[in-house]
């Protein structure tokens, strides 16, 4: 019989029907595109935010991948002290956080304050191996002076501080309270600092107990002995019965702290100092605590927050009451007139009256070519004063009076006084500012100096990602988890702490909703939504994924739909 | 999780490849590609004429890794039910069949066969690829386009002015096993309907609404976009429908209103404030009535 | 085994001794027993297949390529208008080299409504890449259908074998019924090596370009030239096992004809009759009987006519604005003969709509090309019209 003729053969360069042979790769389709996707990493606004400049996006992301060691060292690399911040800073990070557009902002503060107990437990990071010869001498140990020693430091250098008082911390020691604050866990940072070679030496204040000559004689000095001197009361008639309020919390944080059992107290201000002074008040013992406070509830430079603590521990508050005449003998009640908008009258009596008036820096110490402008000492951005190799930072230098901005200016002059030492050693280095700063408008970052990056990035540019670059659609709503807070009346007795934090399972799912602006995070979106399965994954390089422009036709889809804004369309390259 | 992870929902194996010659952000072929990852390699697809027939890929290249038969328009169904014939009479329990058809050759010219084949409750998954015109021909209205929209055949002055057939209903009246509408903005639930589908023996039919950047006149950027916005407007809700009387609506859909959806598409453009209010009022009521579907089965 | 059957079971008894495996089809008078035959057979374990009763013959022959291309045996039935319907189709099985199987009952189409037979359906087919085969007697039906799957599934092509409708459908005949087992020693288990294959994965049919087209053409047409070899082949093989063969053209009391009357289908019986009693009574007629239709056995017709001085070729069918389809084709064949050797052709257009072709009516014809042979007058027409009403 004929043989079975159904062959797959080819004759006439043809198989019998229409069977295909091959793929459709052969198409270069790619050529059809006229603008083309690329990764391109941004910076998340949390960063640029942030006084200290911290890569809080990628800490974040690690967490969410279950890297808790890493996301330590991300942290760590720009702040020194988290567990300090993520109790006491006010968190503008979270005012900017994208996730605020959508539902609630992430809570920042208490990823970080977690962080930062975790880090307590955990051993610090060590003395890098390569040293630099140069030694650089620090005044003062409140943030600004303990950042700056800290990067120094990690960057190979020898610091020794000069603290004046016989603790060191500074503000953080001696003005924020044990309940914002437990002198324990500032101490064991302090340790951290410590365990990488800085000498700290305390009850050395310069110009009395340290000539200035010693510590001229080093390579570099970062001056940064902050603002405590207590401003004029500006109490009319103010007797020496009116205490200064940073004088005040030194006593409450003192190991004999006041008594002042059944006393009545009057705090006149509107700041953090005054508003601490108030709460400390009730913890004493005070029989009342009132707060006359000049300005609008609303318009307080105090943290709102720390407001409506003290509200909720007892303290009376009065806003738009201004002082007026008061009467302050020594050792003896005072009377304090007050008159409001409304032109009404409010008269106050006071055991302890104590007043909040602001403080300023003491130039006494400084030598004269250190030039000052506006009450403060002229400093550029890396901290540089008009004087060689001395650099300013901090309260001193006219930086917001906060914690994070003295911890900024710290990492900032320990940037300045390395490119300082090795131009002056004969490298080429230079700063880029532009740069440096996340987003460009940011705290400089240690990391981007050094160089060493651990963080995989595509395409990086230093712009923040606006929400609108974003895609909510693959979001889902989560409400905010709030902190734990002690009850009130257990507060009163004593200066245990009030914000207890987030139970670190909250804390990372804290952490699951930050939307990781700006920077990939392999969340596949754009390779499963590639109707032209054109994105696939990389093991390795920098980007996680690879376009295959062969066969991209440039539609936009993945860029569209990024859900954190890290890509972009661009002409380039075509 | 703040994000959906949809690396959980997605797998990762893929039956098409790149070079293909679909539009820059063409709906259809995303869907195609979804579609396969759910069933697998052991399937196999019978394809009418369809903008697929050109992304299939021009002989001799075939974009996809699975077997595939190319039929005349109207037969997708009948093609399947042939097929999967064959594959019980050769013992082959594992192979599944797809028939892979545009809106057109669902509702018009394939209407027969479908209705045929559901009605004997054939074996096989039915996919109707909804891009709402026969786009492959060159943008020309079917009875899939909706109401209001331009196409070549239903210019500006006449716009289409009949409301889009309701594929699910016409499948319920026949009571096959499963019907559902997917959305490729969606793939999470389009994948499950899927696997879903896979596992039901008789008759299945998906319908998935694909965007289509030139014949809606949209940005191909927006493809996703617009798929996702016509289920949150209901205008294209998700559902599922068992043995025709069990209707289930497939998620949340917030009743966005729908300006926006229809302001982003060109194909609409002529439509004044009130036409567009006229469609939010007829998106209201059927979604009323796809609620007493749910609530009362069929 | 011998049975009484009609010839609507004659040829469900060939799908079912062919083992087909999948059975796609749609009801039409009068091709329904066909398929009612089948549906029991399938019902009872008789045969063992898929019967799925598609909602139009569109569809039917859809299925049946769907089925086929998966790589099994695949059958149809169907007439006329179905046959119609399906003629899209039609042109996807040809092209696509799918070796099915299809019994058409030629039955004449509306309108007006007819039941009765002519060849106009199946003929209109004929460009549709089907081979195409003519059957005269239940017996040829049976023996047709099981050659037909051996003969597809060697070529590559599909292939429609043809019924008179009622003439042939309707009417039962004795057949000889051959076992199972010596038809599947003929016909064994098809092994396509082109299918639907997830093991093996190709899409078929994909756009052509005009580059490669011509050549896919090429190979259908080099299909078409081989089935004359393996038909003759086949044909031979069934009368060695079964002691029956037709050819593609059967010559009957051909030798020293000047008349050779060509028919198809069960008219040809009725010529035979006609003819032995005009050799009786000395007139050098005869007949050829045309079974094979595509491809069209010109070779053969040319060596049966060549040197015949006249040829009347009776058509049961009509290509309106023109004229008899088998006369038309004939005569194209005999085109290139040397003129000496070139028959006169008269194309005689006969029992349309059902109409009775009697002995009488085939006499007509006969006699007329006699008369013409006579006075050596060429045709008036290409298509001579016989018993219409004047």
């Amino acid at each position: 019989m004929p043989e079975d003729r159904s062959r797959m053969d080819i004759v006439h360069g043809v198989p019998p029907v229409a069977i295909t042979s091959t793929t459709t790769l052969a198409n270069r389709t790619g050529s059809w595109k006229y603008i083309r996707p690329i990764y391109q990493d941004k910076v998340a606004p949390c960063n640029a935010g942030c006084p200290v400049g911290i890569d809080i996006e990628a800490y974040m992301n690690l967490l969410r991948e279950g890297h808790l060691d890493a996301a330590l060292d991300v942290l760590l690399r720009e702040n020194p002290l988290p567990a300090t911040t993520g109790r006491v800073c006010e968190h503008p990070c979270e005012s900017v956080c994208n996730r605020k557009k959508f539902d609630e902002p992430v809570a920042i503060h208490a990823v970080e304050r977690m962080l930062g107990d975790v880090a307590l437990e955990a051993a610090p990071p060590a003395p890098p191996e390569q040293r630099r010869k140069e030694k650089v001498a620090v005044v003062g140990s409140g943030p600004a002076g303990l950042a700056c020693a800290y990067h120094l430091a990690r960057m190979g250098y020898a610091v020794r501080v000069y603290e004046a008082d016989p603790e060191p911390g500074g503000m953080l020691r001696y003005a924020i309270p044990d309940y914002k604050l437990p002198k324990g866990i500032l101490a064991r940072e302090i340790e951290r600092i410590r365990a990488l070679g800085v000498e700290i030496r305390c009850s050395a204040r310069v110009g009395k107990d340290v000539k200035w000559d010693e510590v001229a004689a080093h390579d570099a000095v970062f001056l940064a002995i902050g603002a405590h001197q207590a401003l004029p009361l500006g109490l009319k008639d103010g007797g020496p019965g009116v205490l200064a309020g940073l004088e005040f919390l030194r006593q409450v944080n003192s190991a004999e702290r006041p008594r002042l059992a059944k006393k009545t107290v009057v705090v006149v201000g509107a700041d953090n100092t005054a508003l601490d002074c108030a709460r400390a008040a009730v913890r004493l013992g005070a029989a009342s605590a009132t707060l006359v406070c000049p300005v609008e509830r609303g318009a307080v430079p105090a943290f709102h927050a720390d407001v409506a603590e003290a509200e909720h521990e007892g303290v009376q508050l009065h806003f738009g009451t201004r002082p007026g005449a008061v009467h302050a003998p020594a050792g003896k009640p005072a009377t304090l007139e007050c008159s409001r908008e409304d032109g009404s009258k409010l008269t106050l009596n006071a055991d302890v009256l104590i007043a909040a008036a602001g403080e300023q820096p003491d130039f006494a110490p400084l030598p004269p070519d250190v030039k000052r402008a506006d009450g403060a000492v002229r400093a550029d951005d890396l901290g540089a004063t008009s004087r060689t190799a001395v650099f300013a930072g901090g309260d001193l230098a006219g930086e917001p009076r906060t914690v994070a901005h003295a911890l900024g200016a710290g990492k900032r002059a320990a940037v300045g006084i390395d490119r300082f030492l090795r131009q002056r050693a004969g490298e080429k280095v230079e700063a880029d500012l532009a740069q440096l700063r996340y987003g460009g408008t940011g705290n400089v970052s240690a990391t981007r100096w050094r160089g060493d990056d651990p963080v995989r990035r595509s395409g990086e540019v230093n712009e923040i990602v606006a929400f609108e670059q974003m895609n909510m659609a693959h979001f889902q709503h989560a409400p905010r988890h709030a902190d734990r807070r002690r009850p009130a009346a257990e507060r009163r007795s004593g200066f245990a702490e009030v914000n207890l934090g987030l139970p670190p399972p909250h804390a990372h799912a804290e952490a699951l909703r930050c939307f990781n602006c700006g920077v990939c995070n392999q969340c596949e979106v754009c390779l499963v939504f590639c109707p032209d399965v054109a994105i696939t994954r990389r093991a390795e390089g920098a980007a996680k994924f690879s376009i295959s422009y062969k066969y991209c036709k440039g539609c936009g889809v993945c860029s569209f739909e990024c859900p954190r804004g890290a890509m972009a369309m661009t002409r380039e390259g075509l | 999780m703040s994000q959906i992870d949809i690396k959980d929902f997605v797998p990762e194996d893929e039956y098409m490849t790149s070079g293909h010659l679909a539009c820059p952000g063409c709906g259809g072929a995303l869907a195609m590609r979804m579609v396969l990852k759910a069933m697998g390699p052991r399937t196999i697809i019978g394809l009418p004429a369809c903008c697929w027939t050109i992304v299939a890929g021009p002989w001799p290249q075939a974009s996809l890794k699975v077997p595939l038969y190319h039929t005349a328009f109207e037969t997708a169904a009948a093609l399947a039910s042939g097929i999967k014939a064959a594959l019980d009479v050769r013992g082959d329990t594992e192979t599944q069949v797809i028939a892979w058809a545009g809106d057109g050759g669902t509702l018009d010219i394939g209407i027969q066969a479908l209705s045929g084949a559901a009605e004997r409750n054939e074996d096989f998954l039915y996919c109707c690829y909804d891009n709402e015109a026969y786009m492959n021909t060159g943008i020309q209205r079917s009875s899939a386009t909706p109401w209001g929209a331009w196409t070549t055949t239903t210019p500006e002055k006449f716009f289409e002015n009949r409301p889009k057939k309701d594929l699910l209903a016409i499948m319920a009246a026949h009571r096959i096993p499963y019907a559902a509408t997917a959305s490729i903005a969606y793939p999470e639930d389009l994948i499950a309907k899927a696997r879903k589908a896979r596992s039901i023996r008789g008759t299945k039919l998906l319908h998935i609404l694909c965007p289509c950047p030139p014949g809606w006149k949209a940005a191909d950027e927006e493809t996703i976009e617009l798929a996702r916005m016509a289920v949150q407007t209901r205008v294209f809700p998700l559902m599922e429908v068992e043995d025709g009387v069990r209707w289930r609506l497939s998620m949340e859909h917030r009743g966005d209103p729908v300006g926006p959806y229809i302001r982003k598409q060109g194909r609409f453009r002529h439509l004044s404030d009130y036409q567009v209010a006229q469609i939010q009022t007829d998106v209201n009521t059927r979604w009323e009535s796809l609620m007493r579907r749910v609530e009362h089965g069929t | 085994m011998k049975k009484v059957i009609m010839g609507n079971h004659a040829v469900s008894w060939g799908v079912k001794l062919a083992r087909a495996e999948v059975i796609a089809a749609y009801p039409i008078t009068p091709q329904t027993q066909v398929v009612e035959e089948l549906s029991e057979m399938c019902a009872d374990g008789r045969l063992e297949g898929r019967f799925i009763k598609v909602e139009s013959e569109h569809s039917a022959m859809a299925a049946c390529i769907g089925a086929s291309a998966t790589g099994v045996r695949a059958f149809t039935a169907t007439s006329s208008q179905g046959l119609l319907l399906m003629h899209e189709v039609m042109h996807w099985a040809g092209g696509g080299r799918l070796p099915i199987v299809m019994a058409d009952i030629n039955r004449a189409v509306a309108p007006g409504w007819t039941i009765w037979t002519d060849q106009n359906d199946s003929l209109s087919q004929r460009d549709t890449g089907w081979i195409q085969f003519y059957c005269e007697t239940n017996q040829e039906v049976l023996d047709t259908t099981i050659q037909s799957f051996k003969l597809a599934e060697t070529v590559s092509l599909p292939v429609m074998l043809v019924l008179d409708a009622f003439f042939l459908s309707h009417t039962s005949e004795p057949v000889d019924i051959p076992e199972q087992a010596e038809v599947d020693a003929f016909l064994p288990k098809r092994q396509a090596l082109m299918k639907l294959d997830p093991n093996d994965p190709h899409s078929f049919g994909s756009l052509t370009p005009p580059n490669i087209y011509m050549e896919l053409r090429k190979r259908q047409q080099e299909a078409f030239d081989e089935t004359h070899q393996v038909f003759e082949e086949i044909d031979a093989d069934w009368g060695r096992r079964f002691g029956r063969r037709y050819g593609a053209i059967e010559a009957y009391q051909a030798e020293g004809a000047e008349v050779l009357l060509v028919t198809s289908g069960t008219v040809t019986s009725t010529a035979r009759y006609v003819v032995d009693q005009r050799r009786a009574r000395g007139e050098r007629v005869g007949l050829l009987k045309v079974k094979m239709f595509r491809p069209f056995p010109t070779a053969l017709l040319r060596a049966a006519l060549a040197g015949v001085p006249r040829v009347a070729v009776l058509d049961r069918n009509i290509s309106p604005g023109h004229g008899g389809i088998f006369a038309e084709e004939i005569r194209s064949a005999l085109y290139d003969l040397e003129l000496s050797r070139r028959p006169a052709l008269d194309g005689y257009v006969v029992g349309l709509g059902g109409r009775d072709m009697t002995p009488a009516v085939i006499e007509e014809c006969l006699d007329r090309s006699r008369k013409a042979l006579q006075t050596g007058q060429t045709p008036e027409r290409e298509d001579l019209w016989v018993g219409v009403k004047e």
